[in-house]
């Protein structure tokens, strides 16, 4: 017995120090995607109620745990005991009905802040803060829209994102930019199999459901009045208004990481998105880039750029105009991708590629590239564009880009050989990837 | 029954099983009684003591599949972008390790003790239809293989010898790879190969087998206890087999529905859940649920029977608050199907389900925590024996409770839309079927292996099983917890760096070989409890219910005569209470005791599930003739059903008292 105990004894010590290396090895939870660093209402809400669930449950467990140890310890046989049997007691109604009545209290404690929760979460707010007829800088509102909050489209694939602005006229994929401080209502749509959008630091999760119309509401960073009421800030309307900017700027504006949560296949580990939330203006410019689009290589207009691709491409030389043609061309990009101003490339299937350049990661947030301040990083642009196009089935095994070799990028079969893909050859892709990295 | 039996009466009524002699049946065939071949006699056995044993071994095999599965997995996921295994296989993976630990381990662990134990715990002879059980186990071995039989097309398939053509032509995963729960529509045709064909039909098998067993008992226990047995009287396990069965007679239809029409949608082209058809994917999360839910009460009940047998007999004590214990019990299997939807707080329920549904499962905290009170209560007062089965339902209580916690958390829907799909989720449910279920399940086989084959533990293995088992699982999943809080999402097969994950997922890692030799180590002392235990007597723990009263192990018969019970913990009561609360046995009326007799026929029928699964699966992947293999395997089915009806119950007498 005295082994036992010793046993049992070192048991304790050992899972109490594993447990604290597993706690405070990885002490940082302010990471990436971390439900601790909130950034707006939603998970702030949704924070809030677990710390209360961690409170209650605490007390709950210290209490009886502390009991169970307590008659462990106390009520241990010991060695050589002669004491007379231990009273046969069959229980005590009075002591269940009390510990009953305490459980469903404790309950009641998380029951009721739940609700409010649940209603909360659930209803995208109509505040005059979000309406966008009252604060968004740019034009050409749908009409009717402008006494709505900002709406958003976004559409599950395996395994990209698609995010359309339908207020907005604007289609982009993967990387969503977001107002600060203003609420957006998802609407949440799958074309293949359930996804599930999380965007941890802004708002838990709601699925994308095939044959489903579910939405939800987001809001990066608290609105003025709560913002106000919050920090308790005084002063006239104007610096009120100053500071709350600079909380937006200081504590808001960031690049948010989210990623699938509902198991969609192959590559759902590999089905990311991320979340740039800007200010108004900055959001403005940014619908501006994607309505106009680009021109065609060398600020040329397509009409002209088009007149000399279909009569003499010899003619269009340099890195870009040689991408330029893979792309629409052998490469057959336009079957699938569609970038505005381009009249010709309006495919559906694939990613909307308007100022793909522009954005800090490719293959649905896989491939990255920025430096630690969220800052483009050209080189491993090229070289992510590069290792997407020769080896987009191990970026992300099965997906469609790759599968649809006997559709969309037909003409790339080999004939001797009609399993094998024909691939572009090395300069080729060297070319498109310039070309890519040129749609900003 | 009793014609046939009074027939052959005459001819056993020697007083001496030595020259027991096999009958022929009605079918003019030798029914395979009395055999000498050990294979033969293990095969057509009708006893629930070799049914419930055959159930443990074939389910620690399986639990021993999953784990190491499992461990895959972790080593897999020890650093990011490991490239040890394919997105594929991974999905395959953590698709058939779920699958296995619900349906091939745990369930039949549980169908393991409920066979050994109910009908010595009540005073029966046998469960009410012998051969029924002994279907029921031969159905869990077809399903089993037919679930698993994707393993071998995948080895085919990785050599280049196997691919799929006909209806699921140009998919390669022939293991199921879409998750244990199998959300539509990644089950439909255009997106998962026959994998999802054998998970089907394999899932089907297992049901039809769970199915037949719960009624078994559900009409044993109400039909078959001892004289006195009140159901007041009854041990608390036996009480929580037949909550446990009533739950299974009413969850399993929801599945079974579910499995048909997924199988019509894959197989004849039906919509049930394909949108383009106008079907809705999400009718398969309510169906699949209300099946799933109640599984999870499935899998735990029996537990909680476990230790509340374990946590008395250790402490000298009867159970605190047995009535209410009991009661709660059933009131969990009730609430199980009033909860299923906290399983779908984030597919846009709306406001007033998402609400109900999160203060149903609050409610089904409290009868679930009644039960953990009541356990403390039995130890408190008590005089607290730290032997091996006590020490693993100590543990159960401990880490059941933590599971239990985590679960309080998922119950308040808005902080569940941030843990749900999370690793955080998988830290909650392993801490309950590790935590919680393993370790009871530990717990019964140190307390009741010793009846079941009548030798004593040897040494102290034990409380190095315990050490590593209950360290390894919190290594393990104590860090999961926080994994999913900083946003890992669940049924991924690799990460990138720099989201925080790496140092948890290693220590995670780490953690499951710490439980895996765990389980090793206990797989070692059951080999030596077995091979070179000392003899370990009918009552080596002191014990309190019926099983104890009789021979270790107990005789085919189990009880020379039937019990006549007077008291609740009816041996303890016999041991240590007055007079009057002695166990009586029945007067020998010199009839002798009616054994059935041994059957191929429940097996014959049950393996034919193995050519219709197979066949219906394989058609699915382009093999062709699979269409005629599963006309065969009906045709089996029903010849054996047949056999069964017309060969006639026979049976024998055996005289214990007079071979005395």
């Amino acid at each position: 017995m005295k082994k036992l105990t010793h046993g049992l004894t070192r048991f304790t010590s050992l899972a109490l120090a594993l447990l604290a290396i597993a706690f405070f090895g990885g002490c940082d939870v302010n990471t990436r995607m971390s439900t601790f660093d909130t950034k707006g209402p939603i998970a702030e809400t949704q924070l809030d109620l677990f710390w209360l669930t961690v409170w209650v449950t605490t007390f709950i467990f210290i209490v009886v745990g502390g009991v169970f140890l307590v008659a462990i310890v106390k009520f241990r046989e010991r060695p050589n005991d002669t004491s007379p049997m231990p009273a046969q007691g069959h229980g005590n109604p009075l002591v269940e009905i009390g510990l009953i009545g305490a459980s469903v209290l404790l309950l009641v404690i998380i029951a009721v802040p739940t609700l409010q929760a649940i209603w909360y979460t659930h209803d995208t707010p109509t505040d005059e803060h979000s309406k966008l007829g009252n604060w968004y800088p740019g034009e050409d509102l749908a009409e009717g829209s402008e006494d709505e909050v900002l709406i958003i489209r976004v559409i599950g694939y395996r395994w990209w994102w698609e995010f359309e602005y339908p207020q907005l006229g604007i289609n982009t994929a993967n990387e969503m930019v977001i107002p600060s401080g203003r609420a957006v209502h998802l609407e949440l749509r799958s074309v293949d199999v359930i996804h599930s959008f999380w965007l941890p630091r802004i708002a838990g999760k709601v699925d994308l459901i095939p044959g489903r119309a579910n939405a939800m509401w987001i809001q990066a960073g608290d609105n003025f009045a709560s913002w106000a009421e919050k920090s308790g800030a005084e002063g006239s309307e104007l610096e009120l208004q100053t500071a709350y900017q600079k909380y937006l700027k200081d504590e808001i504006h960031d690049y948010y990481y989210g990623q699938c949560a509902e198991y969609c296949g192959d590559s759902h580990a590999r089905m990311l998105f991320r979340s740039t939330a800007v200010s108004d203006d900055e959001f403005a410019a940014w619908v501006d880039s994607q309505r106009v689009g680009h021109t065609a290589p060398e600020g040329k207009s397509w009409d002209e750029w088009y007149a000399a691709y279909d009569s003499n491409p010899e003619l269009l030389t340099g890195d870009i105009n040689e991408g330029a043609k893979v792309f629409m061309g052998r490469g057959k990009c336009i079957a699938c991708h569609a970038v505005t101003g381009n009249p010709r490339a309006v495919g559906v299937a694939g990613p909307d590629l308007t100022n793909v350049g522009d954005r800090l990661s490719i293959a649905s947030g896989w491939l990255n590239h920025h430096t630690e301040e969220d800052v483009l990083d050209e080189e491993k642009q090229y070289d992510n564009f590069v290792k997407w196009l020769k080896h987009t089935d191990d970026v992300k095994p099965g997906n469609l880009m790759w599968k649809s070799k006997g559709n969309g990028i037909g003409e790339l079969i080999d004939p001797e050989d009609p399993e094998k893909i024909k691939l572009l050859t090395d300069e080729e892709i060297n070319y498109l990837a310039r070309y890519l990295q040129s749609l900003k | 029954m009793s014609t046939v039996t009074e027939t052959h009466e005459p001819s056993t009524h020697t007083g001496d099983k030595h020259v027991l002699k096999p009958e022929r049946s009605n079918l003019g065939l030798m029914r395979p009684d009395h055999n000498k071949s050990v294979l033969v006699d293990w095969l057509t056995t009708v006893d629930h003591k070799k049914i419930g044993i055959m159930y443990g071994a074939i389910a620690l095999f399986f639990l021993l599949v999953g784990g190491l599965e499992a461990l895959i997995i972790r080593t897999q996921l020890a650093f990011p972008e490991n490239d040890l295994i394919s997105a594929q296989r991974y999905n395959q993976l953590f698709t058939m390790h779920g699958t296995t630990m619900i349906f091939l381990a745990i369930m039949p662990l549980n169908a393991a003790f409920f066979n050994f134990l109910v009908p010595l715990q009540i005073g029966a002879r046998d469960v009410a239809f012998p051969r029924i059980n002994s279907f029921s186990l031969w159905a869990f071995v077809a399903g089993a293989l037919v679930l698993n039989f994707g393993w071998v097309l995948q080895a085919l398939e990785v050599m280049g010898l196997f691919s799929a053509s006909g209806p699921t032509a140009g998919m390669n995963d022939f293991v199921p790879s879409m998750g244990w729960f199998g959300y539509a529509p990644i089950t439909g045709k255009e997106f998962t190969g026959a994998g999802t064909d054998f998970w089907i039909m394999g899932l089907q098998i297992l049901g039809i087998a769970s199915l037949s067993a719960a009624m078994n008992f559900v009409v044993t226990i109400i039909n078959m206890r001892a004289p006195g047995m009140k159901m007041m009287r009854m041990p608390v396990f036996t009480w929580m087999t037949l909550v446990v069965s009533l739950l299974i007679v009413f969850a399993f239809p929801a599945i079974t529905i579910a499995l048909a029409q997924l199988m019509f949608d894959r197989t004849f082209g039906t919509s049930f859940f394909v949108t383009a058809g106008g079907g809705q994917p999400i009718l398969w999360q309510h169906l699949f649920w209300i099946f799933g839910h109640p599984e999870v009460y499935i899998l735990v009940l029996p537990a909680m029977g476990i230790v509340s047998e374990v946590l008395p007999a250790f402490s000298k004590k009867p159970l605190f608050g047995y009535a209410i214990v009991v009661f709660s019990g059933a009131v969990i299997g009730f609430l199980g199907f009033a909860v299923w939807s906290h399983h779908m707080f984030t597919t846009g329920l709306g406001k007033v389900a998402t609400a109900a549904f999160s203060l149903l499962t609050m409610a089904i905290a409290v009868p679930t925590g009644v039960k953990i009170f009541n356990w403390v209560g039995t130890l408190w007062g008590g005089r607290v024996r730290f032997a091996p089965p006590m020490i693993f339902a100590l543990g159960f209580v401990w880490m059941f409770m933590m599971g239990g916690f985590s679960g309080i958390m998922h119950s308040s829907a808005p902080a569940d839309a941030q843990q749900q799909d999370s690793y955080f989720v998988i830290a909650h449910f392993h801490y309950v079927a590790i935590g919680g279920i393993f370790l009871a399940v530990v717990s019964g086989i140190y307390f009741w292996l010793p009846k079941i084959v009548g030798k004593m533990w040897k040494g102290k293995l034990s409380t190095w099983v315990a050490i590593f088992a209950t360290v390894g699982l919190n290594v393990t999943f104590f860090p999961m917890h926080f994994l999913g809080l900083i946003g890992m999402p669940r049924r991924t097969h690799t990460y990138l760096e720099g989201f925080g994950w790496e140092t948890y997922n290693l220590i995670c890692t780490i953690g499951a070989y710490i439980l895996a030799f765990g389980i090793l180590l206990l797989v070692v002392d059951i080999i030596r409890c077995i091979r070179s235990g000392e003899p370990a007597g009918d009552d080596p723990w002191d014990a309190r219910t019926l099983e104890w009263a009789t021979t270790s192990p107990p005789q085919v018969y189990n009880f020379g005569r039937t019990p006549v019970i007077t008291a609740r913990d009816a041996l303890w009561e016999h041991k240590h209470g007055p007079e009057n609360r002695r166990i009586q046995y029945e007067e020998d009326d010199g009839h002798g005791i009616h054994m059935p007799s041994q059957s191929w026929m429940p097996m014959i029928a049950s393996l034919g599930f193995v050519p219709l699964g197979l066949g219906l699966s394989l058609k699915q992947a382009g093999v062709p003739y699979m269409g005629y293999v599963a006309i065969f395997g009906l045709f089996m089915i029903s010849l054996g059903i047949a056999l069964w009806a017309i060969e006639g119950p026979g049976g024998y007498h055996l005289h214990p008292e007079e071979e005395k």
